[in-house]
């Protein structure tokens, strides 16, 4: 089972949980499984092609998975997802 | 509506001028009730853009998921960003608009010649094409 950490403002499509623990083999698997259980909380994480939508960055533990294996990164016991929306800007 | 608490935003005001005439960003940490957003601390963030930082601001997203650890122990939640407009209005433009995310609210704030003018709120959508103005309260 991963844990995956929710950000405040998805918390009220996971009924007030700050974290979901789920279990997948891979942080894809896990994010599926979530937003399956959770059906709301999925246009916020995905697009309408099933993609993760662009602003969102996924950590497992302290690694952004674009740097791993992307969505087929590994998931384990004792591992923490983290969802880490992208944000910059310029006027 | 977003609530800024006297000693939050006399840090984000600080942040801003310390900035000046570069864009400085930072996260808003408080709590949400009834819809309605309050904010008792200011978190000042790092720039991370490598260019020139005078119209441009990028989140470090390990400072972000530091922000958010730091958060969660003090029970409270990250319920926006705030960034600064050095010389420009207070507006949300078309590059805040494609980088942000519909999580939260963006406090723009501008500072003009060094001193803070003006600020803003901003809600955008989840696709990233149009972002509606949200009433914003701080007191000074
Ligand atoms: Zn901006």
């Amino acid at each position: 089972m991963a844990k995956i950490l929710i950000p405040t403002p998805l918390r009220h499509f996971v009924n007030g949980q700050d974290a979901v623990e789920i279990a997948g083999a891979t942080v894809g698997e896990c994010l599926e499984k979530l937003t399956t259980d959770f059906g709301d909380l999925r246009k916020n994480l995905f697009n309408d092609e099933g993609k993760l939508r662009s602003f969102v960055n996924v950590y497992l533990n302290d690694e952004d998975i674009r740097y791993l294996d992307k969505t087929a990164t590994a998931a384990g016991d004792r591992d923490t997802i983290s969802i880490v929306p992208s944000i910059a800007g310029g006027r | 509506m977003i609530q800024i608490e006297k000693e939050a935003w006399e840090v984000m005001v600080a942040h801003a001028r310390a900035a000046y005439p570069r864009e400085c960003c930072g996260a808003m940490l408080g709590v949400e009730k009834d819809g309605a957003r309050r904010v008792s601390v200011a978190r000042p963030m790092r720039n991370a853009f490598e260019g020139a930082q005078e119209d441009t601001y990028v989140l470090d997203p390990s400072e972000q998921l530091q922000v958010e650890k730091e958060a969660r122990a003090r029970g409270l939640s990250v319920l926006g960003i705030f960034h600064s407009h050095p010389d420009c209005d207070a507006y949300f433009s078309r590059r805040d608009l494609e980088n942000s995310c519909p999580w939260y609210s963006f406090v723009v704030l501008s500072v003009k010649k060094g001193e803070f003018d003006h600020a803003n709120s901003f809600l955008p959508n989840f696709d990233q094409t149009a972002a509606e103005k949200e009433q914003l309260e701080y007191s000074i």
